[in-house]
């Protein structure tokens, strides 16, 4: 048995020798590797892990794609039985019904300078507030990090009222002892712009920004503290340390921020009705592109009901698209920031 | 010795220049707050002030834009608890929530666990995943509802629901309750779980689509945990289901309290809920009892109930959390 399996060495020339050693045969060699129980239970576990994820991706996927699929159909198509899934008639005709009736154009720069200015600056923001939190000991430290969980956890609808009273007629301080009011002066009108938006995000206040200066504040516990002692050593002081040593070590956290503060914002539709922007004729956002346009006459036609669907469809895919590709470029950096935050009791 | 720097300190002191470190850093940690104090006393208090006097007051329009407060005490209460709708409601929302606390937690931790782990196209199915995070929120899930309206039209979506919670008809369930009935049959459990589970099936995309950040939070959890651990543990001839519960499940613990407590935050905030819905819906009708003042007493009955859910599940839960010492 030894003999049989043992090389051959066999010495060809001065200094080259050939070895030859019998090879088990290759079913031998498969058998051994692939055909045992722990090597077949990995497959196993590895094909259904796969499986699973493929088809929870197509549960969040398909939605997405029948979207896709009706607002390319031409008119027939909805009549016709045998379409379901692909379009037999590819028209344009509903994406440019859209874009030049409903105003999808300023729609888009509207809802992009207000996304863009809110996003901005809540991240800015919420990134300066975190940081306090998780690199300062004071007195009130806790107290006050209890006041962030506590914005989060009110609902703005509950404040629905009272905040649209407040900035509709903006003043400083509590009823009849507002500051505008003891100095004399009119209290000032702040809906139907975006002031009251740029308000809330500069202090941190709006829309799950709570979560935000969570994960900021998770995210810089764990950059240790050598990087500030070094920089403090160095005679900087503490802002210029934030600004040219934290911020950039921390462009994953911030762009993850941004993405979810950015696409919030730019699906908002309570915070936009609230104070009153939509009803401004001076502003147009995309939550006004909703509705049939004029020109796709629907009326007596009869796929009324799916054509309907089909341009609704048609209205959320252009109003997603600028966020879908925001999202591919940046979704490198969401999980990476994430991780990085290290969120840990 | 001793003289010279008493004389020191009490130059320096005149000079009010020495600070002691700690007390400049806790300066600074008040300017980075700063922000958040200034919003919170001036706009947010405030605010938080008038909607629980409103809700203890009846707002009489004056001429101009301008309004006076009757205070009515407890009335808007005693009218929100009256109506039998808002009662319905509460008590229905308020199952759903505690009923869908543990799936979607559940759920959420199960995928950041495979997505955890090294498979073919793992960068794909993470971009995936967090779609919905994105894409799942106000406007563009309004919009989708009106246009599921007809989409249900289509047959073709058989297997997804529209996730409007409404559990569709037979066609469009992923699996009926006798499916499941035989798999329950021999664990002598009683029907309230057998429905429980297929309903958690059948809304599955509902359920993908609310458990995005919680998804998040779990993957930056299982990414702190220490290779080296699960190492030993490997060693030690440990199999991945024992590694999962001693290892993974205690480590991961504290983020199944903060996913549980965001969850609750999450889906009694969101506008989708029914109560929700329903609260906003009563704003502006004053016809039926509404108006803004019960509305806001209605909100915030719901959110003292739901403070009360928080601290029932931080109770519970963190009677079983683990937390790693750190040096």
């Amino acid at each position: 048995m030894n003999k049989v399996n043992s090389p051959k060495i066999k010495r060809e020339s001065k200094n080259r020798i050939k070895v030859d050693f019998e090879r088990t045969n290759w079913f031998k060699r498969f058998r051994l590797r692939f055909l045992t129980g722990t090597a077949i239970s990995k497959g196993l576990t590895w094909i259904f892990r796969f499986v699973l994820l493929l088809g929870i991706s197509y549960v969040i996927l398909f939605p997405f794609y029948t979207k896709i699929a009706s607002s390319f159909m031409g008119r027939e198509d909805f009549i016709d039985v045998t379409v379901k899934l692909i379009p037999k008639r590819p028209t344009l005709d509903t994406y440019k019904a859209v874009i030049e009736n409903q105003g999808y154009l300023d729609g888009l720069f509207g809802t992009a300078t207000l996304s863009l200015v809110c996003a901005l600056l809540q991240t800015f923001v919420c990134a300066i507030i975190g940081y306090g939190f998780a690199k300062y000991k004071f007195k009130g430290r806790k107290l006050l990090f209890a006041l962030v969980i506590f914005t989060m956890v009110i609902p703005h609808q509950t404040l629905r009222h009272s905040m649209f009273m407040r900035f509709q007629n903006f003043d400083i301080g509590i009823g009849d002892f507002g500051i505008l009011k003891m100095l004399g002066l009119n209290q000032i009108e702040l809906t139907g712009s975006f002031t009251p938006m740029v308000m809330l995000s500069l202090t941190g206040l709006a829309f799950k920004n709570g979560l935000f200066i969570f994960m900021f504040r998770q995210f810089f516990s764990g950059v240790p503290d050598e990087l500030e002692e070094s920089a403090y050593i160095d005679g900087y002081g503490p802002f210029k340390t934030f600004f040219k040593i934290i911020l950039p070590i921390s462009i994953p956290m911030l762009i993850t921020v941004f993405l979810f503060s950015f696409a919030w914002q730019w699906t908002d539709n309570f915070y936009v009705s609230l104070f009153g922007i939509i009803d401004n004729k001076d502003i147009f956002l995309l939550n006004e592109i909703q509705g049939i346009p004029g020109i796709l006459n629907v009326k007596g036609y009869p796929g009324e009901a799916l054509f309907t669907a089909a341009v609704y469809s048609t209205e959320a895919i252009l109003i997603m698209l600028p966020l879908v590709i925001i999202y591919l470029f940046c979704q490198k950096y969401l999980v990476q920031g994430i991780e990085r935050s290290g969120i840990v009791g | 010795m001793t003289v010279v720097t008493k004389r020191r300190r009490k130059v320096a002191r005149k000079r009010g220049k020495i600070v002691s470190l700690d007390r400049k850093k806790a300066r600074a940690g008040w300017l980075f707050v700063l922000p958040f104090i200034i919003g919170l006393l001036l706009i947010y208090l405030p605010i938080v002030f008038d909607s629980l006097t409103y809700s203890f007051n009846k707002i009489v329009p004056l001429k101009g834009g301008a309004y006076r407060l009757d205070p009515v005490g407890f009335e808007n209460y005693q009218k929100a608890l009256q109506n039998p709708d808002f009662t319905k409601v509460l008590i229905a929302g308020v199952k759903d929530l505690v009923f869908d606390i543990p799936a979607i937690v559940i759920f959420s931790l199960f995928v950041a666990v495979l997505l955890n782990k090294k498979i073919f196209g793992r960068a794909a199915f993470r971009a995936i995943f967090f779609i919905p995070v994105i894409l799942s929120t106000g406007l563009i899930s309004e919009i989708s509802h009106s246009a599921m309206a007809g989409e249900s039209y289509m047959g073709s979506s058989g297997t997804v629901d529209d996730g409007s919670g409404q559990g569709g008809s037979g066609a469009s369930q992923i699996v009926s309750m006798t499916d499941f009935r035989w798999l329950f049959q021999n664990m002598q459990v009683g029907g309230g779980l057998l429905k429980y589970v297929t309903g958690i099936v059948n809304d599955i995309y509902n359920i993908i689509n609310r458990s995005g950040v919680q998804m998040l939070i779990f993957l930056a959890g299982l990414q702190s945990i220490s290779p080296a651990i699960y190492e030993s543990c490997s060693i030690d001839g440990a199999t991945g289901w024992e590694t999962f519960w001693k290892i993974t499940f205690p480590m991961i613990s504290p983020m199944i309290l903060v996913n549980a407590i965001y969850t609750v935050i999450d889906s009694f905030t969101s506008s989708d809920s029914q109560i929700m819905s329903y609260i906003s819906r009563m704003y502006g009708d004053v016809m039926n009892g509404g108006g803004p003042e019960v509305s806001t007493a209605m909100s915030w009955i719901y959110f003292s109930i739901v403070i009360g859910i928080i601290a029932l599940v931080a109770a519970l839960l963190s009677a079983y959390v683990f937390y790693q010492r750190r040096d």
